[in-house]
């Protein structure tokens, strides 16, 4: 009876390990590389669920291919901004990963107080890890070059964890 | 033209000099006229250790004041902009339209402006880390930049929104201060006060402590112990290069400095502001037009004395 018990175990423990193992051979192959958010590496399957969050979300003001609203550096007639561009045109890859994060969960007024715009705070409406999956979606999309220089902005920020 | 204060008794002699004067005025059309320009000048600059001065002429002090040269420009001037990196150019915002460049110091101008919106162009900035981006403001327009030195030009960002209404900049400065953005500020005097974007164009906002991120880390920015008059439109902004945090404004109470990138000011002079300049390498070296007449700082703004722009 003892004996059955034992081989019991074992045979858990090694369904265990190897179910861990799998998973995290997945995982290292599903990563994208070079690519992280809030210091997090991304996997082409966060990317493919920030896709669809965005076409579901973001595309009915910032574009189905992230090409903002029309004339979007013009104001306006309520003073507000329309949505920018989030692809390599944009000023997006210009902020921190955090910065795209509490603006995206907070609205634009959690950064700059009292700055009116048409963009909703999406806490509520978004999961944190979904917001992260949108964001890493914008920034998969841009160029070496704009994907460097916001890595670096990233670095940087301060405040970031 | 000194600025030393004379006891004047006329003898022969100065009847002679005087006389001779005149007729080199007469004679040579470019010479200065003593103390009549400074009530119209709209806007100062310094390249190197000349001082600009210019309205309808451009008028260039290669000796801290004492003497002037008149420049002929394409048109009326509403704005000028240097570069300590560009010794002798002279960038010229006309107040009919488009953006004149000189690289002799004035002697000869060349008018570059393709893609830019037509209008007086109220307020012109060079990049403090760049010197062939410039910065725009045309009236009733936006903001507007050239990524080489003036020879094109492409939309940046629309007025900033100010009390309900959309407000032109006066004036522009280049303030080498790190947004949080990967970039630097881009500061605007208007009618309704001092406004700031980051040069990445994502929005105007208001001066606060720190970067754009650093008020959301603390918390609500708390109110400025002394921000600029609120009732009164700022005219001219100067940037210190060598000491970033250090602002000048001109309004029409006065010069106010800051020490902190525009958050608390100072009242350094009472008068009617007009027009303020520093110099690129001395951001205790200031220039400003103060009830109508030219007036220099060597103190920061502790103490002035006036020149005659002649």
């Amino acid at each position: 009876m003892r004996r059955t018990a034992t081989i019991g175990a074992a045979i858990v423990a090694l369904s265990a390990i190897g179910f861990a193992v799998l998973a995290q051979s997945e995982s290292d192959e599903d990563l994208v590389e070079g690519l992280t958010f809030l210091g997090e590496p991304v996997t082409a399957a966060d990317i493919e669920a920030g896709q669809t969050l965005y076409a579901e979300n973001c595309a009915s003001c910032h574009g189905a291919n992230l090409e903002g609203q029309p004339d979007w550096r013009r104001r306006l007639d309520n003073g507000r901004m329309p949505a920018p561009p989030h692809d390599e045109t944009g000023h997006t890859w210009h902020h921190s990963d955090r910065n795209l994060f509490v603006v995206t969960k907070g609205g634009v007024g959690a950064v700059v107080p009292s700055y009116e715009s048409d963009m909703p705070a999406f806490e509520g409406i978004l999961t944190d890890d979904e917001i992260a999956d949108v964001l890493s979606y914008i920034k998969s999309t841009w160029p070496d070059r704009q994907r460097q220089f916001q890595a670096e902005v990233t670095a940087n920020d301060r405040g970031a964890p | 033209m000194t600025n030393s204060t004379l006891n004047f008794e006329p003898d022969r002699r100065h009847f002679l000099a005087l006389g001779m004067g005149a007729a080199a005025g007469l004679v040579l059309p470019g010479a200065v006229r003593a103390g009549d320009g400074a009530a119209d000048i709209r806007t100062l600059a310094f390249d190197g250790d000349t001082l600009l001065a210019a309205d309808a002429t451009l008028m260039i002090s290669p000796d801290g004041g004492r003497n002037w040269e008149e420049r002929p420009t394409p048109a009326p001037v509403a704005s000028l902009a240097t570069h300590p990196a560009r010794p002798g150019r002279i960038l010229a915002g006309l107040a009919r339209g488009r953006v004149a460049m000189s690289g002799d110091g004035g002697a000869t101008w060349t008018t570059r402006s393709d893609g830019l919106a037509s209008g007086e162009v109220t307020a012109l900035a060079v990049a403090a880390g760049n010197p062939d981006m410039i910065y725009a403001a045309i009236r009733g327009d936006g903001l507007w930049k050239s990524e080489d030195a003036g020879a094109t030009w492409a939309l940046a960002m629309d007025r900033p929104w100010l009390d309900a209404a959309e407000r032109d900049p006066l004036t522009l400065a280049s303030v080498d201060l790190e947004t949080g953005m990967g970039g630097i500020w881009i500061y605007a005097g208007t009618e309704k006060g001092l406004t700031r974007v980051p040069d990445c164009f994502c929005r105007w906002q208001d001066v606060q402590p720190g970067d754009a991120m650093d008020a959301l880390a603390a918390g609500d920015a708390p109110p400025a112990e002394a921000s600029l008059p609120t009732d009164e439109p700022v005219l001219s902004l100067a940037s210190a290069l060598t000491a970033p945090s250090k602002l000048y404004a001109a309004l029409p109470s006065g010069v106010w400095a800051s020490q902190d990138g525009g958050v608390v000011w100072t009242h350094k002079a009472e008068g009617q502001g007009r027009a303020i300049a520093l110099h690129p390498r001395d951001e205790n070296h200031v220039a400003a037009i103060l009830d109508g007449a030219l007036k220099l700082s060597r103190d920061g703004g502790a103490t002035w004395i006036a020149l005659a722009i002649a």
